[in-house]
């Protein structure tokens, strides 16, 4: 089922209805977005249980909230209100945007350490989730008329720590990055809840012209 | 020579050197103080490494010496270790001694110094110390930068059990510390202010990712940690051992222990090296793989060898030794050239050839033979070089498989692996004759003789059997003889023979030879007598069957059944059995439970002839009757039926049908005598009737209740249990009397049919004799009579020729009576009576005629005569018949009724006819004149004339036309 999911998420982007010149217009692709985060969301709380066991204490303790140390070049979910209200459509879906992909590189990285095979599964079935959502934000980007964000060359995330970089470090950045990405789930649901109450028809002006026509 | 003039000198001029120091050092002390001291850290391993020279030496000069190195923590008084350490020394060579610290170095400030003395025997007197080196400083915190908190040792690596210690050190004095073990608080010991030591004893592998410590700062976000990395014991190889095949390699093995346990698991490796002969070409292997390496065995005829394996890892270095002498280590390679010679039916040879493993070595081969997957034969055979064994005792025609393997004879280690070879004997001749047996029928004057046989064995058979000889030799003519011969693998044949003696011999051949012959007779009387059939229990073992053994000479008995007894192949099997028994016990895999098999048997004359003594039937497992029978019920009374079920088969049954079981339902609480109450499968309770004997197949069921409902129902049983339960059949007794009835009544409607029959044969002569035909006046002869004489005095009178002479008007008071047709009762009925040619206008007053001839009661009480009144005339309308021809026709109409139909209560006028006969209901006689009407009044007529006499003359006859008959 998974696997069904994560197929018709990556071809998403081809999907006709998807486009702008398509009837149903970028709605139910954002609906569809909006539905894949919370499922992610629900995915990621069981995916990062078990991996946050796996390092041991603190890192599995609810009230550990460590400084974010040597995770600074995670992608940051937490914004200023304000700002995140003045976002217009095409910068929101392109920090998503931009957001995941570093966000899976380093995700990738993770599955290469795992060591046992049933948390290799689950990582590799998360990512594969998550590429999905990434198809399907570019979708929605297609859909409303927005370029894709082009990667800079040499700016590629990757996850080789240097010969400083501890093995308490290495695990705090995974907790980060697990952490960070829980964040970045619930944003993206609030970007794309917004979204679609944009996108949407005022349907209770539409209903009270007929409404009177009627009387 | 040169050469040894150049050694010569320089043997002086160091000789001369020599002098000089000893000069020198007689006249000053020389000190040998280690110089240029440098210590370095290597922080992973918690080390520090020193090194330093010794530079007052003279060249070429070596001594032994030894350093006293001296180190301290924190402050240089705090001096924690204290180490001599010796070595040789050479001039300017520089000398390297390593300290691996308990604490981690980051954690303290350390201290280093050192000073030597000569440990040479060679210069005893230059046994002291010197001085001092000066302390040499070892301050890493220092180059540690300028995070707020650091926690050292950075991931260590560390076997399970190991002590550890661990620190942080603050830069904050304000900030407190608290530190935490996989979540739990440690407390640690202060160093310094800045600086807290954690002790770790025998620390537990706990996962593979390492165990986590970390420190933070009560104040701030400020969290530093470190991840521990524990070990499992890095266990020794086990199971060491060395072995060779050819005396050229040596295969040694063991079994690795288990691994570290870690998320990057410890390399390890493993090195073989053999301590006996340890010559500097290659005396050390390193293996390649985990578990086993080879080593090259020297040419030079080494024999002991002994072998240390060392496993090492990051953390631990194990080993384990073997010592062993190479020739008690062999393990010989497979056999090979082996083959299965000389073939015949018994005997085979086997051949082979092994690998040498020395020049006087010799080998112990085992050979094993395989007959049908199981080892019937073993031997040992020592070999040099080829190997021979002969195999005896074998079965011909039959498939073996031989195998040979070998092992050092003077030193067993182990055996090599076996070689195998598979062989079938040759054939022989079958060795026993067939069993054969016989079936005879007579058809049209002929025998029928079916024969039969079973096939040999395989080890009777020796080798395929090809066909089957059988030779009819006729008793009666002993030089007749006929061979057939029958292919294989057919086991039996039919012959028609005439009524004469036959002896059958018959042989089974197989491409050697032939068997011996099997014979049996067969006479020309078939002597199917008569025997009782005797009932056997089987069992689960089989039919135990013994019969009585006879007087004369018998060869043997034979046992004879069917496997399939409704089959109408029936497979026919049969056991011969020797002259001495009288018992057996048939068994067969094809028994079946339910299933009756006969069995038949016979004894066997020194003629060969078989002759029936005795049959028996039985069941394997007897099971309960399949079916139930179809009853007929009978004889129904008001007491009793009778129950018939005579086409019944129970020999069909699965099972001796041991007799029936009869349920009978009544509403009657108790049962009948001779039944017994019995609960049904559905609960229900009935009463049960118990028929023992299974030929019984009528039954009458009495003593029953007259004009009652019962419900029957019958099945047998065998010894196992009952039929299958089935419907009940209802039935009604009659009453008690209806049988009496039907006697009487049946013979009285007879009598009145046939009275009835009678009467109507007879119906003219009833009728003259009882009610004959009133004679009609009109259609008298004496009318003709009178016609014919043409006497006009004489005639019938006609009433409306009478004149009546009086009239009697009787008012009666209206309402007093009433009759269910009136319909105006208010309004008086008039009857115009005497309409004669003088017309009256209208009614006239109410006239009474007295006429005394006539009793008023009489008149009242008599109906015949009376003048019905139509309840439908209207006035109106008869007031038509005031006109004389209406009066007959509106009269005519029926309307004759009895008096009580006459509207009582009305005012009616009561006509009394003066010639009313007294024979009733001759309608001829109505009065045809009809009468004066006149209201409320009733006529009687006085006149009386006697019959036949005339009417006065002004009296006028109707015509006959006018009479309504």
């Amino acid at each position: 089922m998974l696997a069904c999911l994560c197929a018709v998420l990556w071809h998403l982007p081809a999907v006709p209805a998807l486009n702008r010149t398509g009837d149903p217009g970028p709605g139910p692709s954002i609906q569809k977005t909006y539905d894949l985060t919370r499922y992610l969301e629900h995915q990621l709380r069981s995916l990062a249980g078990t991996y946050l066991n796996y390092l041991g204490p603190p890192f599995n303790e609810p009230d550990f909230n460590p400084p974010r140390l040597g995770a600074e070049t995670l992608p940051r979910a937490t914004v200023n209100l304000d700002v995140w209200r003045g976002l217009n459509d095409k910068l929101r879906l392109t920090q998503n945007y931009e957001a995941y992909s570093h966000l899976l590189c380093y995700l990738r990285g993770l599955d290469r350490q795992a060591a046992t095979a049933e948390l290799r599964r689950s990582l590799a079935h998360f990512c594969t989730s998550l590429q999905g959502l990434l198809g399907s934000i570019a979708g929605v980007m297609a859909a409303l008329g927005y370029p894709l964000p082009q990667p800079l060359p040499g700016t590629e995330p990757t996850r080789a720590p240097g010969p400083a970089h501890s093995d308490f470090l290495q695990k705090m950045d995974d907790f980060w990055l697990l952490k960070e990405l829980q964040t970045w789930l619930w944003r993206s649901a609030k970007d794309f809840n917004r979204l679609k109450k944009k996108t949407q028809p005022p349907p209770a002006a539409v209903t009270l012209h007929l409404e009177a026509h009627g009387f | 020579m040169a050469l040894f003039s150049a050694f010569q000198t320089t043997f002086l001029l160091a000789l001369l050197s020599l002098k000089t120091y000893q000069s020198e050092v007689l006249s000053e002390p020389l000190s040998l103080a280690p110089e240029s001291l440098e210590v370095s850290i290597d922080s992973a391993r918690q080390c520090l490494h020193l090194q330093w020279s010794v530079h007052n030496l003279a060249y070429h000069q070596e001594l032994k010496m030894v350093f006293q190195i001296e180190i301290s923590r924190i402050k240089t008084s705090n001096v924690i270790w204290v180490e001599n350490y010796s070595t040789t020394v050479k001039r300017n060579q520089v000398l390297r001694w390593s300290w691996e610290s308990k604490l981690p170095l980051e954690c303290a400030k350390h201290s280093v110094r050192m000073r030597g003395a000569v440990d040479d025997a060679q210069v005893p007197e230059l046994r002291f110390w010197s001085n001092w080196t000066s302390w040499e400083e070892v301050d890493v915190q220092s180059s540690l930068g300028h995070d707020p908190l650091f926690v050292f040792p950075k991931d260590k690596l560390v076997e399970e059990g190991s002590n550890v210690t661990i620190c942080y050190v603050s830069r904050s004095h304000q900030n407190n510390i608290s530190c935490y073990l996989e979540g739990v608080r440690m407390h640690g010991e202060q160093l310094d202010p800045n600086v807290c030591v954690f002790h770790l004893k025998n620390v537990p592998f706990i996962r593979e990712t390492g165990t986590n410590i970390y420190c933070k700062a009560d104040q701030g976000d400020v969290i530093k940690g470190i991840v521990l990395f524990v070990s499992k014991v890095f266990e020794e190889p086990k199971d060491f051992s060395c072995e060779t095949r050819d005396l050229k390699t040596l295969n040694c093995t063991w079994a690795p222990g288990s691994d570290a346990g870690l998320l990057t698991q410890l390399s390890q490796s493993y090195t073989l090296f053999e301590s006996l002969k340890a010559t500097k070409c290659a005396p050390r292997t390193l293996c390649k793989h985990k578990s086993w390496c080879n080593w090259q065995v020297s040419p030079d005829s080494q024999e002991m060898y002994n072998f240390t394996l060392t496993a090492e890892n990051y953390l631990r270095k194990r080993s384990v030794h073997l010592l062993f002498n190479l020739t008690h280590r062999v393990h010989p390679m497979a056999p090979f050239n082996v083959f299965v010679k000389n073939v015949s039916a018994t005997n085979a040879t086997m051949t082979w050839k092994v690998h040498s493993i020395g020049n006087y070595s010799t080998l112990l081969c085992q050979i094993e033979l395989y007959g049908e997957g199981k080892v019937i034969q073993k031997q040992n055979v020592s070999v040099k070089v080829n190997g021979k064994h002969l195999m005896k005792k074998l079965e011909p025609s039959t498939e073996y498989a031989a195998q040979v393997r070998c092992a050092n004879a003077h030193h067993f280690w182990k055996w090599s692996e076996w070689t195998r070879r598979n062989f079938t004997t040759a054939e022989a001749a079958p060795s026993e004759a067939p069993d054969v047996w016989r079936n005879v029928k007579s058809v049209q004057g002929h025998c029928v003789v079916t024969l039969f046989w079973k096939p040999l064995s395989k080890l009777q058979a020796n080798g395929k059997i090809l066909f089957y000889n059988v030779v009819l030799e006729n008793l009666d003519r002993p030089s007749t003889l006929k061979l057939l011969s029958i292919p294989a693998p057919a086991n039996g044949t039919e012959l028609t023979l005439d009524r004469c003696s036959y002896q059958i011999h018959v042989t089974a051949n197989n491409s050697v030879g032939t068997s011996p012959a099997s014979v049996i007779a067969v006479s020309g009387d078939p002597g199917n007598k008569e025997v009782e059939e005797e009932r056997v229990k089987g069992t689960e073992d089989g039919f135990c069957l013994s019969w009585k053994p006879q007087p004369g000479d018998v060869t043997g008995y034979v046992v004879e059944w069917c496997e399939r007894p409704g089959d109408p192949l029936c497979d026919l099997q049969w056991k011969n059995l020797g002259p001495n028994t009288t018992s057996t016990v048939v068994s067969s895999d094809a028994f079946r439970p339910g299933v009756r098999y006969n069995f038949r048997i016979y004894g066997i004359s020194t003629e060969r002839i078989p002759y029936l003594l005795e049959k028996k039937t039985g069941y394997s497992q007897e099971l309960v009757p399949s079916d139930n029978p179809q009853v007929l019920m009978s004889n129904l009374t008001s007491y009793s039926f009778t129950l018939s079920w005579k086409d019944y088969a129970a020999e069909s049954q699965p099972g001796f049908v041991r007799g029936y079981s009869l349920y009978l339902k009544s509403k009657a609480a108790r049962c009948l005598p001779g039944s017994e109450k019995a609960v049904l499968s559905d609960d229900s309770i009935c009463c049960k009737y118990k028929i023992d004997n299974p030929k019984q197949k009528t039954f009458v069921v009495e003593n029953l209740q007259p004009a009652s409902f019962y419900e029957f129902f019958l099945t047998p049983y065998t010894s196992v249990g009952e039929g299958p339960q089935g419907a009940f059949t209802k039935v009604t007794t009659p009453d008690e009397y209806s049988h009496i009835l039907i006697r009487i009544i049946l013979p009285m409607i007879f009598s009145i049919l046939l009275i009835m029959i009678l009467c109507y044969l007879k119906s003219q002569w009833m009728k003259e004799k009882c009610y004959p035909d009133i004679p009609d006046p009109y259609k008298s002869s004496v009318l003709s009579l009178i016609k014919s004489k043409e006497n006009p005095r004489l005639t019938i009178m006609n009433v409306k020729d009478c004149i009546p002479d009086a009239i009697e008007v009787i008012n009666k008071q209206e309402g007093t009576r009433k009759s269910l047709t009136e319909t105006e009762p208010t309004k008086p009925t008039y009857l115009y009576l005497l309409p004669t040619e003088k017309s009256h206008s209208g009614p006239g007053p109410c006239i009474c005629f007295e006429n005394f001839t006539y009793n008023q009661a009489a008149s009242d009480s008599v109906s015949c005569g009376h003048v019905p009144v139509t309840p439908k005339a209207q006035p109106s309308q008869l007031g038509l018949l005031t006109s004389s021809e209406n009066v007959p026709k509106a009269l005519g109409k029926n309307y004759v009724n009895s008096l009580g139909e006459i509207p009582a209560g009305e005012t009616n006028l009561n006509y009394v006819s003066q010639l009313a006969s007294p024979m009733c209901g001759d309608k001829s006689s109505l009065p045809t004149n009809p009468p004066e009407p006149a209201l409320c009044s009733e006529y009687k007529t006085q006149m009386a004339i006697p019959m036949g006499l005339a009417s006065p003359p002004s009296i006028t006859l109707l015509d006959e036309g006018e009479h309504d008959h």
